[in-house]
């Protein structure tokens, strides 16, 4: 049985520990990343199905770091989760080629359906 | 999951050769349409909700208007995303269509939030009235009645909004007090709180920039060693129909060296949940907070003060009041001690009338700067704070104010110890305007029986009735029943949190001056100052009448003292947040796309959000269903008795590779899942349409005359046909059944992590409540079939996901009936009864289908 393999990346640790809790219980294999290095990082290494992006992180923020992970895999799905209500943010993000754009706070199943409407596109077009 | 697709695609490799890649295209194409869809859904959901919000009374937030423009934006983004992907080239110039668009309306939401350019800091000498936008309403007017009228005032300077913009942006402490805005709850008090400690906690993280702390320091070093407060002056305080009184803090005997540290708390005070509440129900935008700072010396007073040139109550009887208390004037406004109080004409300053209280404490400055709390006691306590002469000085000053203003004046003072009247605030007050034909204190009181408290001081006038709930603690402020009457001992600024919830209130102790009163007064809400005992009274009576017209408290709903009720309500503020989401409008809403005949059914026509969902919708379907190219060379039409023309997609195991090119019959279907969608769909003849009633047909009508998606361009764009896309373990249809589309999909292999069903559902041809109450009805039955179901005005969305496969075929059964069943039942859906006749009729006839399947599925998967 395969699961799921999502990249949850957010500087804030509270929302990585309440998000893999909820994603873990729907079968998803979890990676968590606490920076855009640390995603960028780990997309190198790792085979993920669906990466769910934060805006305002230090360092490398998540316009930047979706440009990056688009650069390496183009066609891995990103989805941004942001609290960062911006439209301009939307724009940047879904002209790079995020798969979509969301707000804080979201339902856990409109974000677990979002996943695997990402998953489903993904393997689609590359069908 | 990936698995699904490995399933999928060795599926297509393994199929007919020729066209393979039709086929991946297609089902690429497919799930682009899906997404489209969906999308198509949520946009058009979201404008029926900001269209519905514009023209509500409803309170919400900046915070909330954000979104909802974010999220109907992103999902129109996603529908270009979804269509482009369809038809790769064609169409992608909508981008930048849709940019222009977006961008244009974040504009339109955040007109008027212009900010003035100015210094970090500014003297109290060169403040004057127009100073405002810079300094803040507080700062501005003390400055200008110096420089006008030569009235004394602290010395001091204002940390200007020039200096709040600094901070907030250099360190993107801004975007991250809006973040925390936007991801907590800000419509419970407890969220409130929560979010208030949040901005806290970021605001004391963040450094104060470099510029602004040398010219504080070097400002505070101006005045030597004397202690100041440090007071909030925002932009919009203290204005006539918004005053936020008592919504900031005020830090007073600040030393020198802790000004900045002051400066920071009364900054984050414009994040606090009763500052963070009142916006909200006053309608005022929280992102259009610009908090400037007002340091002033400390003035070493011996009495303190509010006067009012006018009743706020709208009485205009010629009279000024001059409230009092021994010390700084803190216990006025505050409301935890009683006051003295004076009544003077103002043409001739004669005092009509002076109420001595017996005062329990006041606030000194020590030798130190501190600021103290003392008790009063004896004669102390029962001396009159200031004498009758200071009280006439008094007067004949406030009236010059209110002169060079022109509007009545609420006006804060001090008397120092050496005699001079120092003014510390002064602001347009709110006056309640009287209905002009009841008099109050008319009534004819048959209620005198239940009287429980009579002779109550009116601090807010007008009558209300409710629950009496004492709040004691912040649980009590937590659990406050809607519509309650407050009963509290002291008049703390901090239970004007609770004012949108109540609909009066009672204290023990404070002032018709108070910073609560103030804010009653605003809220329209009913105020009575009932003196010491009033508790215990009145705990635990239950429902109580407030009449703040005549001062009594009624036992029990008392019909004649609201009948008798004498005052109107005063005018709110605009609501700027209201106003904010109505500019965003033309941006989101209007539907001039509507023809896709006509030559201007464009990209370049489209000037809102809704014109690209239309466009979108539109070209979607085309591409889909009417793009003629290779895409539907493969379908086959599917023989047999049925009422409709259905086609069929085999992407790979999906029928007999015994038929033919162009026919497919029902006894060559292999896929496991289409069978039971199709069983579902045609094992209980449908009735035809439910017998409706003159109004459900008139809906109908009416709905497909204004509703340009009915209209018969748009029925014939969703083409005749209806798709089903089948695998071994996998089926999709598309579907348009009479005014409703339908997407059904479902996956049922041997591992139940891979298996899904999937059913959307929109539309119909009746008003949108009748067709929302179908689509509840739907949704209750798929729910107890085991779906996850969220349903939205007329749009359901029900999935259930990583089952076993009979789990999944019963699934499909269970929605193929409900498509072909539930046709026209929006017509009859205004009649409750009806609805749950057929909810009822549906229920059974799924049971039967569902038991008698055993053994029918098994066939479905061994094949035929």
């Amino acid at each position: 049985m395969q699961k799921i393999k999502l990249l949850l990346v957010d500087d804030e640790k509270d929302f990585l520990t309440v998000y893999a809790r909820r994603f873990v219980r729907r079968n998803a294999d979890i990676t968590l990343a606490s920076s855009g290095q640390e995603a960028i990082d780990k997309i190198q290494t790792i085979e993920f199905d669906v990466v769910i992006l934060d805006v305002m992180m230090p360092e490398m923020n998540g316009i930047e770091t979706l440009r990056r992970i688009k650069a390496i895999k183009p066609n891995l799905p990103v989805i941004i989760l942001t609290g960062h209500a911006n439209s301009q943010t939307m724009i940047e993000g879904m002209d790079i080629g995020a798969f979509d754009f969301l707000l804080k706070p979201v339902g856990t199943d409109e974000l677990y359906f979002r996943v695997l409407d990402a998953v489903r596109s993904r393997h689609r077009a590359q069908m | 999951m990936q698995t699904i697709f490995k399933t999928l695609f060795n599926c297509i490799r393994k199929s007919s050769a020729g066209h393979d890649e039709d086929r991946e295209r297609f089902l690429a194409k497919t799930e682009n349409f899906r997404l489209l869809l969906a999308a198509n859904n949520k946009a058009l959901e979201i404008m029926a909700q900001i269209t519905e919000e514009a023209q509500s009374e409803s309170v919400f937030s900046m915070a909330h208007v954000r979104a909802q423009s974010l999220k109907v934006a992103s999902s129109v983004r996603q529908m270009i995303e979804r269509l482009c992907l369809m038809a790769p080239g064609k169409y992608g110039e909508l981008r930048d269509v849709f940019n222009t668009i977006v961008l244009s309306m974040e504009k339109a939401m955040d007109e008027g939030t212009k900010r003035d350019i100015g210094p970090l800091v500014l003297p109290m000498e060169d403040v004057r009235a127009d100073s405002l936008p810079l300094t803040g309403s507080k700062m501005a007017m003390l400055g200008e009645v110096r420089a006008a009228l030569g009235v004394e005032v602290p010395r001091g300077f204002s940390i200007t909004a020039s200096s709040y913009h600094l901070f907030m942006e250099q360190s993107g402490l801004g975007d991250e007090i809006n973040r925390l805005i936007q991801i907590h709850d800000s419509e419970t008090l407890d969220g409130l709180r929560l979010l208030e400690e949040s901005i806290r906690h970021a605001i004391d993280m963040t450094v104060i920039p470099q510029d602004i702390e040398q010219l504080v320091t070097r400002n505070c070093r101006k005045f030597g060693n004397v202690s100041m407060a440090v007071r909030s002056s925002a932009v919009g305080e203290d204005s006539e129909d918004a005053s936020f009184a008592g919504q900031f803090v005020s830090k007073l005997g600040v030393k020198a060296g802790d000004v900045l540290e002051a400066y920071r708390r009364v900054l984050a005070s414009a994040y606090s949940a009763t500052a963070m509440a009142y916006r909200l129900n006053r309608g005022l935008r929280d992102d259009a907070v610009v908090m400037c700072v007002a340091c002033m010396e400390m003035v070493d007073a011996k009495a303190g003060g509010v006067i009012y040139t006018q009743s706020p109550m709208g009485h205009d009887d010629g009279r000024v009041v001059v409230n009092a208390v021994p010390g700084l004037p803190r216990t006025v406004v505050d409301g935890c001690s009683l006051v003295d109080s004076w009544v003077v004409e103002r043409t001739s300053l004669a005092i009509r009338s002076k109420d001595i209280a017996a005062k329990e404490v006041c606030y000194v400055k020590t030798s130190c700067g501190r600021i103290n709390k003392e008790k009063l006691y004896g004669d102390r306590s029962v001396a009159p704070s200031v004498s009758d002469s200071v009280v006439q000085r008094l007067v004949r000053l406030a009236l010059r104010i209110e002169s060079h203003f022109g509007t009545p004046q609420d006006i804060e003072w001090a008397l120092a110890r050496d005699g001079r009247i120092v003014i510390l605030q002064c602001r347009p007050l709110s006056v309640r305007v009287p209905h002009e034909d009841i008099l109050p204190h008319a009534h004819n009181d048959e209620d005198a029986a239940s009287i429980l408290l009579h002779s109550c001081v009116a601090a807010s006038p007008g009558v209300a009735a409710g629950r009496v709930a004492l709040v004691a603690s912040d649980e009590d402020m937590s659990q406050f029943p809607e519509n309650g009457v407050l009963l509290a001992r002291s008049a703390r600024p901090q239970l004007s949190v609770l004012m949108s919830q109540v609909c009066g209130l009672v204290t023990e102790y404070g002032s018709p001056v108070g910073h609560l009163a103030n804010v009653a007064r605003e809220f329209g809400k009913p105020y009575l100052i009932a003196g010491s005992g009033a508790v215990e009274q009145l705990s635990g009576v239950g429902m109580v009448t407030v009449n703040a017209d005549t001062g009594n408290i009624y036992l029990g709903f008392r019909q004649t003292q609201i009948d008798g009720s004498a005052t109107s309500t005063l005018p709110g503020p605009s609501n700027e947040v209201r106003l904010a989401l109505q500019r965003m409008i033309p941006y989101i809403v209007p539907l001039s796309l509507t023809d896709p005949e006509s030559p201007e059914f464009l990209p370049e026509y489209c000037t809102s959000l809704h014109d690209i969902t239309r466009f979108c919708h539109e070209k979607a379907v085309n591409e889909m269903f009417m793009g003629g190219e290779q895409l539907t060379a493969n379908a086959r039409k599917l023989v047999g008795k049925m009422p409709m023309q259905y086609w069929l997609i085999d992407i790979g195991g999906g029928t007999a590779e015994s038929c033919d090119n162009t026919r497919v019959c029902l006894d060559d279907i292999r896929s496991n899942t289409m069978k039971a969608l199709w069983r579902g769909m045609t094992a209980i003849p449908w009735d035809g349409p439910p017998p409706v009633a003159p109004g459900g047909l008139m809906s109908v009508f009416s709905e497909a005359a204004c509703n340009p998606a009915l209209a018969p361009g748009m029925a014939n764009s969703m083409g005749d046909r209806n798709y089903f896309t089948v695998g071994r373990h996998y089926c999709n249809l598309q579907s348009r059944f009479g005014f409703h589309f339908c997407t059904i999909e479902g996956f049922a292999g041997d591992d139940p992590a891979e298996n899904y069903a999937l059913f959307q559902f929109k539309g119909g041809g009746a008003d949108m409540g009748r067709r929302s109450s179908r689509a509840h009805m739907i949704g209750d039955i798929l729910e107890q079939h085991g779906f996850i179901v969220e349903v939205r005005d007329d749009a359901l969305f029900a999935r259930i996901e990583g089952v076993e496969k009979e789990a999944v075929e019963q699934a499909l059964v269970v929605a193929g009936y409900l498509l072909v069943h539930t046709r026209q039942v929006d017509m009859i859906a205004a009649n409750p009864d009806s609805l749950s006749q057929y909810g009822q009729k549906f229920t059974a006839d799924i049971g039967a289908l569902l038991s008698g399947l055993a053994g029918e599925s098994q066939d479905w998967r061994c094949g035929a």
